[in-house]
């Protein structure tokens, strides 16, 4: 389609935007902020929240930001005395009924009412009367509902109906006696339900998983990104002041995830605290790293070597494997990825199927794929000396392929994030502890072949050396060379 | 509800006198759309058809030019009779054309403003008239499919709307190829389930897609983008009505009564303190003195008129001196910062607590706001919280102050005109009954002390932040932005 670009001005700044935009996203792109509760990019315009009213030249009363066409030549103040009144209002009937209860709230700190309360609130009440009191729900397994502080702006509504395509939510009731509720006999437990938590601008739908776990002031925020499958959603790490993770919310990326993410991927960061492999080991008891390298090196020089590589390695892991096995004459390299789910599809977002973060990169550094790799591989029926296993998938539980794999190979040299299963599963002579993609930086490609660089957001809960590293130790300790590890 | 924009000035205007009538030569007036309301059958078609009924349709479908039919309504000056007084003809050449997608017609009789009941005697009583407009206003717009959308309470009237439209559809009016002509015609009656806002055009239109009755976000208006996101035009049923006698009549028939913008007839229903309440069916023009004292019979038990709410509960509020003033068509009352609306005349007289008369209508809007905008939401039910305190004696001085500053922030700052028609009552009541408020004012006023974090803290974190040695209790700052 041909969008024609139309001129206009917002305050004192002139603009050239395409005709089809609204006012807000206009503004929104230039750097202006205009309040608004119910806007929002991704969902239909409700217009309802009426707080990002704007002054516009011609009209005989300010107009809602949201719902307004652009139009060339248009106006725009989103300053002055009529504007001010009308949010100023709008921020007090707002208030009215909403039960102030930020000391126990769990939105306080992050909530767009305290926000614009802050710029357009009075400094008292001057509402007197009994305040409307409504309902608390559990909505689903990980979304709670507090009545009395919702704004009936409508976006879990419009994301349940858009978005998730469940059309779980609905608004009952009328006038300030509003709530949104359930339909008769559903719950809000799609993968996709706590989406309307970050999409709700106040405290009344909260995350019952991050409840009263802390105040988001005592938090600081990294960016990064999902591992949890082969969409690559970008996130923003939230973490407390001792460096653990507290929560993970999506962050916008129009070509990825836009502004969601699944409850999958949120609630997966526990594996980066409990029961990680923390120290090298060798023959199954904690070992200096040295020692691990050493013995390590020792193996490699079995006849017929495979470094099997999982998709949840990053490029740089793969690269580095490619010049482990450069330096092994005879090493073979095979692939094998986690195994898939049903693909999840929404009418606004698709939870991939693939379970693995970087299968794309492994075809693109390697040119292994996954499954054909390790199918192949477990049906030549020949003995294996020693599999260099890089593993990092959490949760696996490991498939008859990869065990058909390891039962005929003599010894396997294992780099893995957790005390697993293939940890216990036998002929596991080194365990290298590896890091997890929210201690190390790498790049994944999603399943739209978009490469995507992320940084680590917590120091290493381990011994915390990286893939990479290791596999270069490795290679200089087969060329005799000397290996320097940290300070 | 009276889906009207206030006149320019508002309820604030007050011009000292209501322009003369036009000096127009007075033609003999009997009631038209209600004419056979009293004879026994008049719902039936063999009764509408015995007295010419559907010759009209007959005459015009298929044969006239739609072009023309949509001149002929234009010139006859019909305006909208639901509540807003938009001209008929200029609503349907709005009409967004060359769209590929259907043209719907949808009628509103959900009547459900307080004080109007003139659609249920054309639903109950005559409803053939409104089957017969329906298929000429379809024929000139386009529209294959016509919804009529009833209040829920209309039980008697759907039972005889729906009959009207099966009937219709035996004889081959409705259906397809109506009147033998390769032409086709659905009317779907709906039903409501009794709400006010559905009686709000967009908010009609949300019901019956089977949504929520929220109204919609004008623009894009239903003439360009309605019903199922199709162009669709929303008349009230006595306009639809009217169309069947303007279209058989013409359209100078038609101005041979009311005034020059107002002409025609409507349908006013008096209630009240009169000795004859009832629906009244007159020209356009006469005086509100006329419809009381003439048609209504003067007031009930002798009593002196007090206040007169014109146009549906909507509308802002007559003094007894305005009623003086005031004839019965959209230019005088707007002219005196009210509205025709929809004929609705609910006359107060001197016994009338108008404190307990503003309770009782905000009660209403306070009930019946969808929900959907903040102001309206939160204002409605405010405003029914003070004028409940009023109505209890405890008014508190500064609360007269209050309600009007509340029913100016609703004004004009929500999707539909719902805020509007709360706070335009409130807003003439505060205006020409300030006294019967301000009698009522018995309490001193709240409290409003400007506190400041630091008076509320302790002694104790007072003297730390004084020291700089906590937090100081000023630095409680707004949440980093995201």
């Amino acid at each position: 389609m041909n969008v024609k670009e139309v001129k206009i001005k917002i305050d004192d700044k002139e603009m050239s935007v395409p005709s089809t935009w609204t006012v807000i996203r206009a503004a929104q792109e230039n750097g202006i902020e205009i309040p608004h509760y119910c806007y929002h990019p991704d969902l239909t315009i409700a217009g309802n929240c009426r707080i990002c009213m704007v002054g516009l030249k011609g009209a005989p009363r300010p107009v809602v930001a949201c719902a307004q066409p652009v139009a060339e030549g248009m106006e725009v103040t989103t300053k002055g005395k009529d504007v001010e009144e009308a949010r100023k209002s709008v921020m007090e009937f707002m208030l009215i009924n909403h039960p102030l209860d930020c000391p126990e709230c769990d939105q306080a700190g992050e909530c767009k009412l305290q926000d614009y309360s802050y710029a357009y609130g009075r400094d008292h009440g001057r509402f007197h009367e009994e305040k409307v009191v409504k309902s608390k729900a559990t909505m689903g397994p990980h979304v709670k509902y507090w009545g009395s502080r919702c704004i009936v702006c409508t976006r879990c509504v419009r994301f349940e109906e858009e978005i998730s395509g469940q059309g779980n939510l609905g608004v009952i009731y009328r006038g300030d006696r509003s709530e949104i509720a359930l339909f008769p006999g559903k719950t809000l437990d799609n993968p996709l339900s706590m989406n309307t938590v970050d999409i709700c601008p106040v405290g009344a739908l909260v995350s019952s998983d991050f409840l009263f776990q802390t105040r988001v002031w005592n938090l600081h925020s990294k960016d990064s990104m999902c591992a949890d499958c082969s969409v690559g959603c970008n996130t923003r790490v939230d973490l407390d002041s001792k460096e653990r993770i507290k929560r993970i919310v999506p962050r916008r990326n129009d070509q990825v995830n836009k502004e969601w993410m699944c409850d999958y991927g949120r609630l997966s960061f526990p594996y980066v605290h409990e029961n990680r492999l923390m120290k090298p080991m060798l023959d199954g008891k904690d070992t200096p790293y040295k020692d691990a390298r050493i013995a390590a090196a020792a193996l490699l020089k079995k006849k017929r070597v495979v470094i099997l590589v999982s998709a949840w390695n990053t490029n740089e892991a793969f690269a580095a494997a490619k010049s482990l096995a450069e330096a092994l004459p005879g090493a073979e390299i095979a692939g094998y990825a986690n195994p898939g789910r049903a693909e999840e599809k929404f009418p606004g977002f698709t939870i991939s199927g693939d379970k693995n973060p970087n299968r794309k990169g492994m075809q693109e550094v390697l040119g292994i794929d996954a499954d054909v790799s390790l199918k192949e591989l477990a049906a030549d029926k020949g003995a294996i000396g020693t599999v260099v296993l890089m593993h990092n998938i959490p949760g696996y539980v490991p498939t008859a392929e990869l065990k058909a794999v390891l039962d005929r190979t003599e010894s396997v040299v294992l780099l893995d994030l957790a005390k697993s299963d293939l940890l216990r599963y036998g002929n596991v002579a080194v365990a290298l502890p590896t890091l997890s993609s929210f201690e190390k930086s790498g790049t994944f490609v999603n399943k739209d072949g978009i490469a995507q660089k992320f940084q680590p957001v917590i120091e290493p809960v381990n011994f915390g050396r990286s893939e990479p590293e290791m596999l270069t130790d490795l290679v200089r300790e087969l060329q005799g060379a000397p290996v320097k590890v940290g300070a | 509800m009276a889906d009207a924009t206030p006149p320019a000035g508002g309820a604030a205007a007050a011009p000292a006198s209501a322009p003369a009538p036009e000096p127009k030569p007075k033609v003999p007036f009997s009631p038209i759309l209600l004419k056979h309301i009293n004879e026994p059958g008049s719902h039936t078609i063999a009764h509408y058809q015995a007295r010419g009924g559907y010759e009209t349709a007959k005459a015009h479908i298929g044969v006239t030019d739609p072009g023309a039919l949509i001149k002929l309504v234009d010139e006859s000056g019909l305006r909208g009779r639901g509540g807003a007084g938009f001209p008929t003809g200029k609503k349907w050449s709005f009409l967004a054309k060359g769209t590929g997608k259907p043209i719907y017609l949808a009628v509103n009789g959900d009547e459900s403003e307080p004080g109007t009941f003139k659609d249920r005697y054309i639903l109950e009583k005559d409803p053939h008239q409104l089957v017969e407009g329906v298929i000429l206003t379809c024929f000139a717009i386009g529209s294959k499919h016509a919804f009529i959308y009833l209040r829920g309470e209309f039980i008697l009237g759907f039972e005889r709307l729906e009959a009207a439209v099966q009937e219709a559809k035996a004889k081959g009016f409705v259906g397809k190829q109506i009147f033998g002509k390769d032409l086709e015609l659905t009317i779907t009656v709906v039903r409501g389930a009794g709400a006010y806002i559905c009686g709000e055009e967009t908010g009609m239109l949300s019901s019956i897609e089977g949504g929520r009755g929220y109204p919609k976000i004008k623009p894009p208006f239903p003439a360009v983008s309605g019903l199922f996101k199709c162009p669709t035009i929303v008349n009230n049923v006595e306009t639809i009505s009217a169309v069947t006698h303007i279209v058989k009549n013409g359209a100078a028939w038609h101005k041979q009564w009311g005034t020059e913008k107002s002409p025609g007839f409507k349908i006013f229903c008096l209630s009240g303190a009169v000795k004859k309440p009832g629906v009244y069916e007159v020209p356009l023009g006469i005086t509100m003195r006329e419809m009381i004292d003439g048609y209504g019979g003067g007031m009930k038990d002798g009593k002196k008129l007090k206040a007169v709410i014109p146009g549906g509960l909507s509308a802002p509020v007559l003094t007894a001196e305005m009623v003086d003033k005031c004839t019965l068509d959209y230019e005088s009352l707007a002219s005196l910062g009210s509205m025709l609306g929809s004929g609705g005349i609910t006359v107060l007289d001197e016994s009338v607590d108008m404190i307990s008369a503003i309770y009782n209508t905000m009660r209403f809007y306070h009930h019946e706001s969808c929900g959907q905008c903040t102001p309206c939401r939160e204002g409605t039910g405010w405003l029914e919280k003070v004028a409940h305190r009023f109505h209890h004696d405890e008014g508190h001085e500064g609360d007269v102050e209050l309600l009007a500053d509340i029913a100016k922030n609703m004004r004009g700052r929500t999707i539909c005109v719902l805020a509007d028609a709360a706070a335009m009552p409130m807003q003439s009541y505060l205006q020409h009954f300030k006294g019967d408020f301000l009698a009522k004012v018995k309490e001193t006023p709240f409290v409003e002390k400007k506190r400041t974090y630091r008076d509320e803290i302790s002694p104790t974190a007072k003297k730390l932040s004084a020291t700089g040695a906590g937090p100081s209790a000023m630095d409680v700052g707004s949440a980093e932005k995201q």
